[in-house]
């Protein structure tokens, strides 16, 4: 890593997973901050800057696409991955920068994160 | 008739005061008096007005009343005009009056008495009136009939067009049920004649596995009177079968006697396809849904403890054995993953089958495979002879092809040939019309005892490589399609060949198909 940490903000409803990818990406060495509704997300990004959201797609009131939508509309140069466990890509994800199934695991998460912030592959190994 | 026409009545005699005293006495008759004053005058009028009754006296100089009858009588226009003679009562003119018996012929004796001349002129005068009625009521009745009959043909002629400009197959029975006509559309679709097809010939365009029951329903309508409502396949010309919805209805006479019945088959073949395309794409738009649920329920706390293994992997705090534990779960897992993204996966598309062309999902998947095949020296041999146009899902198909495709290249690891095919055909059971996609590969071939189990789940020649699932959804898949899959391998002086073939319906099913269990 270079003189700062990548900021994450990590958006999920659910407290279990949204911990564990917390975890995985402080491994991989970014600084994380977690917000479990996309309410919540907004009210963050408003108050600080991030170097990228990576959000759950299926979340209860907003959707990942609903909050990249208004995530875009405040900062249009905010890179925004979505992840989800549903099969199809859903309608709308294209305004998402990134859309990742959680199926792929730890590793291909990992990649797309750095593939994202143009950091290279070789940051996921450790 | 109660309308009162007056008719003419004829009075003949050459005496002017007679005349008038006739008048006098028929005068109350309130009918039309004609006086002629000589046989040859009376002629005359006889000629140029219809006359009812003539009376006349018996002699007159120049023509007397016989002679005048007897030229009356002669002409056919006048053989039944009544006449009334009048006359001194001689036994010679009696014999010949009653000579003239045949016709209406009377006479009254002198001394008049006007109310018998009155009462026997009435009587011929009523006579006539009621047989000029009845001939012109005879006369309109024929015009009638002339007409009707007219009538009668226009609307036949009206009926023959109706029934051969309607969409549908027409025909009529008699009472029993045999046909005795058809309609031209009948005979365009089915390609047979009268000959063929009267009575119950209609027999030899009925699908076999439906005539018993068609018939059945058929003659139970005709026992009941009923109408009939049925549906069934009927041959074209072509040889195809399709659709019809039949009905007839019997057709009664005044009694309520059943004459005939005139029925119609309308065809709903692709009325049907809709319906059944629509079914088939609902279920699977369900199964997809489903499936989308069980993926996410499952995809969501997989990610969660992936991480956790994940984050395990490295973790200062385990010894070699908790590490080495922890490892075996985490490829356990991978396993896991990789088969809900195998099985729950090929849903993941549009919830709507679309139009696509089964050509170009092969040309796809070969151009996928195009490095492989290169690497492999394999050479590809193409014979597409349809686009084959269908309903269905682009990825689900391509999975089909790639699973099927790569594993013959994987049979060919020292080379060979691959035949890719695309051609219209039948279902070899149902006879129904789609597509077959046959590919051939002359790589190591499938061993008989591996034949059997190829399409069982878990099944696999490729020892740590293969899932075993590939060819048992790729055969769940083309299910949904009501479609098969089938393969041979064959092996001769040392050289293979492996043929697998993919047929794809396009057409609704002649055969209620039991449609197969789709891939949980």
């Amino acid at each position: 890593m270079g003189q700062h940490k990548a900021v994450i903000l990590c958006v999920d409803d659910e407290a279990n997973p949204l911990a564990l990818r917390k975890l995985v990406l402080q491994k991989a060495g970014y600084e994380v901050i977690t917000a479990n509704s996309a309410k919540e997300a907004l009210a963050l990004a408003a108050a600080r800057n991030f170097d990228l959201v990576l959000s759950d797609y299926l979340m209860p009131g907003t959707t990942g696409t609903e909050l990249a939508e208004q995530l875009k509309a405040e900062h249009p140069k905010l890179p925004i991955i979505l992840i989800s466990g549903v099969n199809e890509l859903p309608a709308g994800s294209t305004i998402a920068t990134a859309f990742v199934s959680k199926i792929e695991g730890p590793d291909a998460l990992c990649r797309e994160v750095a593939s994202v912030l143009n950091l290279p592959p070789e940051i996921c190994e450790n | 008739m109660s309308t009162h026409e007056p008719v003419n009545i004829l009075m003949v005699d050459d005496q002017p005061g007679k005349l008038l005293s006739y008048e006098a006495i028929l005068g109350p008759l309130r009918e039309k008096l004609v006086k002629a004053n000589s046989g040859r005058e009376a002629l005359e009028y006889l000629l140029k007005v219809d006359i009812a009754v003539v009376l006349m006296d018996v002699s007159m100089p120049d023509i007397d009343g016989f002679q005048l009858a007897d030229m009356i009588r002669e002409h056919p226009r006048f053989q039944k005009t009544a006449i009334i003679f009048i006359s001194a009562v001689h036994l010679s003119d009696l014999d010949r009056i009653k000579g003239y018996e045949r016709g209406a012929v009377d006479y009254i004796s002198v001394p008049v008495i006007p109310e018998l001349l009155r009462a026997k002129v009435s009587v011929f005068a009523e006579l006539y009136r009621k047989t000029q009625q009845l001939e012109r009521l005879n006369r309109e009745l024929e015009q009638r009939v002339t007409e009707r009959t007219e009538e009668l043909r226009e609307s036949e002629s009206q009926f023959r067009s109706l029934a051969n400009s309607i969409p549908q197959l027409a025909w009529m029975t008699h009472a029993d049920g045999s046909i005795f006509w058809y309609n031209q559309r009948w005979y365009d679709y089915t390609g047979t004649t009268l000959e063929e097809v009267k009575g119950w010939g209609w027999k030899i365009v009925h699908h076999p596995d439906y005539l018993d029951a068609a018939t059945r329903k058929f003659q139970l309508c005709l026992a009941t009177g009923e109408s009939w409502e049925d549906t069934f396949p009927l041959r074209g010309k072509d040889g195809n079968f399709r659709w019809f919805l039949s009905r007839a209805l019997p057709i009664r006479d005044v009694n309520g006697r059943i004459v005939r019945w005139f029925g119609t088959n309308t065809d709903i073949t692709e009325r049907k396809q809709a319906e059944e395309a629509l079914v088939k794409s609902e279920r699977l738009a369900a199964m997809g849904r489903l499936a989308g649920i069980i993926a996410h329920e499952i995809n969501n706390p997989l990610e969660a403890i992936s991480n956790a293994f994940y984050l395990l992997r490295d973790h200062p705090s385990l010894d070699e054995e908790a590490r080495y534990y922890s490892k075996l779960a985490e490829e356990e897992l991978g396993r896991v993953a990789h088969i809900t993204k195998q099985t729950l996966s090929f849903y993941r598309e549009s919830q709507r089958a679309i139009a696509l062309a089964l050509a170009e999902i092969l040309d796809n998947v070969i151009e996928l495979q195009s490095r492989n095949l290169h690497m492999h020296s394999v050479a590809l041999e193409k014979r597409f002879r349809t686009q084959g146009q269908i309903q269905g899902y682009p990825v689900e198909l391509k999975q089909v092809f790639l699973n099927i495709i790569g594993n013959a290249v994987q049979a060919m690891p020292n080379g060979g040939r691959l035949r890719i095919a695309l051609r219209e055909s039948s279902g070899r059971k149902s006879g129904r019309r789609g597509f077959r996609v046959s590919i051939c590969d002359t790589g190591v071939g499938i061993r008989p005892e591996h034949a059997k189990r190829l399409f069982e789940p878990f099944f696999s020649t490729k020892e740590a490589k293969g899932t075993g699932l590939g060819l048992w959804i790729s055969k769940g898949i083309i299910q949904k399609y009501e479609g098969t899959i089938r393969f041979r391998s064959l092996s001769l002086a040392g050289r293979n060949a492996t043929c697998f073939s993919v047929f794809i319906p396009t057409s609704a099913a002649t055969h209620p198909t039991e449609i197969a269990a789709m891939v949980a």
